[in-house]
């Protein structure tokens, strides 16, 4: 058995690296019809420049800015990049070439989680040190290097016998989400032979990593055989 | 004079529109928001020797005037609908006909699927749909090698309908958005074109046809780069009456010109990085017609391209500068190549127009721009097709050098 687990797991590879929260002074926020407590940074910048009218699950969303202000710079540098000059002349091209409108801009964090709360798929921001309720605090993920969380204890996965005995394998790609002290606290299969999936998620499950402050998505593609 | 009556109207309700719009740009109507935005420019230019894009600029011209108003709603949080009015005065051109800009009905069914129908602005390049738009821009007047303002019509907007979407590329390689569209368009008959062809005594009545193409663009994983390419096919039909070319003396006879091919590559970058933005365009525009019905036939080749830079010095004042190039080749074949020998020698003034520009541009507040800019050409490309100079307003013909300073502002809401 343990010949078939070296056989099996040919390649390892580490696509999207851990993650952490970021813009400490900065949170984003949504509408309780938002399904997802998790949302990346690149799909944060998409969002708000009206890229995105939806996220992956679907749910639709619309976002909401601060006029301006220092929650407003902290934002725009974090997320977006360029002045506020920049930014309102995008959305002024959208509005003027028939492609978009001007999203709603408030005046202060109150206004915002007024706003956030009451509207369905509502997204914006205020500042971390903001008392919200109503609306559901997202966590930002966004790809990161590898030494950010290392593997210090792996299992490997099976091969299960049939498959292996019948020739059939190729690669299984999964989600991790990786807890702060290291834990993997779920594995998504995202593709590949689901008995496969099953016998690499059970593996993973059992890794650790290093500690970090926040809870990190990684993604891996898993090699079982030699096929691709 | 209706048209004037109608521009008139137009101009007031949208400064009247302008005036509640500046205090509220948006209102409820049946329970949807509703937003109003509009823009006005004003510029005004002087050239030290040949007018230029049909204004009398040797004397200094002021009839450079346009705007805008547009109105837009969510209807659900998938439909979008809206619609623009867009007027112009630019010497000979536009003359106060008010249009309509564009009118779309948008349903985005995913963030990657979206189709649009109506009036619709075109996709192409960096610019093409939002050129009109004085205010967004850092130069009083975009690269004409790529972009030239008298013949907007060509390809600012097509009656017909767009697929679109923005795709999130897999680790983390940024954001494709493509558009693919089809539809018709239309030239008014006092755009640029049917200037140039009055100039040989035709008398455009319809010009206008199919139109096809798409854009593709890729959000780099670069903060700040951009880069894309558009493609669009066509098939014009220009109809009308003209003076006899082999008769001058025998009156009208009937003025056509079909497609045989109409097509266009353009391929583009933008990094912007901190205070500085950096633009790079090139263009190829083919044009094959048949004219007079097929007893001629005329083969065109534009190329263009520019380099710009703009830099913000601070809030509220910027610099820019562009370097513009544009050439064109022309044979006629048939009964008309006795009149028109081939002109294939780029480095002849008559078939180039070479363009250094510095800008600068200061913002007085967020909705009122004032602009500085100084033109220095080489050439004058009057060829077989225009590009800013016309033989209409310089009767004693071309100097191979203009120099040119454009003055403009532009109020936005």
């Amino acid at each position: 058995m343990k010949n078939h687990r070296v056989l099996a797991l040919v390649a390892v590879v580490v696509i999207f690296a851990p993650v952490g929260l970021i813009a400490a002074d900065v949170k984003v926020i949504a509408n309780g019809s938002v399904k997802a407590d998790m949302i990346s940074a690149i799909e944060v910048k998409s969002v708000f420049l009206e890229e995105y009218n939806s996220l992956r699950d679907g749910t639709h969303i619309e976002p909401v800015l601060e006029r301006d202000g220092p929650v407003h710079e902290a934002f725009l540098h974090e997320y977006l990049g360029g002045t506020d000059d920049d930014l309102q002349n995008y959305y002024r091209a959208l509005v003027f070439s028939g492609r978009g409108s001007i999203p709603k801009q408030l005046g202060s964090d109150a206004e915002v989680v007024a706003y956030v709360a009451r509207t369905k798929g509502a997204i914006g921001y205020v500042s971390a040190e903001t008392a919200v309720e109503d609306v559901k605090t997202m966590t930002i993920i966004r790809s990161g290097n590898d030494s950010q969380r290392r593997l210090i204890s792996r299992v490997e996965p099976e091969y299960p016998d049939t498959l292996k005995r019948l020739n059939i394998g190729g690669t299984v790609r999964l989600q991790l989400t990786i807890a702060p002290s290291g834990n993997v606290e779920a594995v998504e299969v995202l593709g590949g032979n689901p008995i496969l999936g099953e016998s690499a998620a059970a593996a993973v499950k059992q890794w650790v990593y290093t500690a970090s402050h926040s809870r990190t998505i990684a993604e891996l593609s898993i090699l079982f055989g030699s096929h691709r | 004079m209706h048209k004037r009556i109608l521009s008139l109207a137009f101009a007031y309700l949208s400064f009247q529109a302008g005036q509640i719009a500046m205090q509220a740009q948006e209102f409820k109507l049946l329970d949807r928001m509703v937003q109003v935005h509009g823009f006005v420019s004003q510029g005004f230019a002087y050239t030290d020797d040949n007018n230029w894009l049909t204004m009398n600029t040797s004397q200094g011209s002021g009839a450079f005037t346009d705007f805008g108003l547009n109105m837009s709603s969510p209807v659900t949080d998938k439909l979008r609908i809206g619609a623009q009015g867009y007027d112009r005065n630019l010497g000979q051109l536009g003359q106060y006909h008010p249009s309509l800009d564009w009118a779309v009905a948008d349903y985005r069914f995913k963030s990657w699927l979206g189709v649009r129908g109506g009036k619709v602005k075109t996709t192409i390049g960096l610019y093409n749909d939002t050129q009109d738009e004085d205010f967004l821009h850092t130069f009083a007047l975009l690269p004409q090698s790529v972009y030239p303002t008298d013949l907007r019509d060509a390809t600012i907007a097509h009656v017909g309908a767009d697929i679109y979407g923005n795709i999130s590329l897999k680790r983390g390689l940024g954001v494709l958005s493509y558009t693919a569209y089809t539809g018709h368009r239309s030239d008014s008959i006092y755009s640029g074109y049917p200037y140039y062809l009055s100039s040989f005594g035709a008398h455009i009545k319809s010009f206008g046809g199919l139109q096809y193409g798409s854009d593709l663009r890729w959000n780099s994983p670069l903060n700040g780069l951009l880069i894309g390419a558009s493609r669009l096919n066509e098939n014009i039909t220009g109809k009308g009456s003209a003076i006899n070319p082999f008769n001058p003396g025998g009156g009208l006879v009937p003025y056509s010109e079909t497609s045989k091919a109409d097509w266009t590559n353009q391929f583009y970058g933008e990094y912007t990085v901190g205070r500085l933005r950096i633009d790079a365009e090139y263009s190829r525009y083919w044009r094959n017609q048949e004219l007079f019905g097929g007893t001629s036939e005329s083969f065109a080749d534009v190329h263009g391209w520019y380099v710009s830079g703009a830099y913000r010095i601070c809030k509220r004042f910027q610099i820019g500068s562009y370097y513009s190039r544009y050439t064109i080749t022309n044979i006629v074949a048939g009964a008309l190549s006795a009149f028109y020998p081939p002109a294939t020698d780029t480095n002849l003034p008559a078939n180039h127009d070479f363009d250094k520009v510095i800008t600068g541009r200061i913002d007085l507040n967020k909705f009122w721009n004032v602009k500085v800019e100084g033109h220095f050409m080489n050439g004058y490309g009057s060829g077989p097709y225009p590009n800013g100079f016309y033989t209409q307003v310089n009767p004693g013909g071309f100097a191979p050098n203009t120099n040119a300073l454009v003055l403009k502002t532009s109020l936005n809401f």
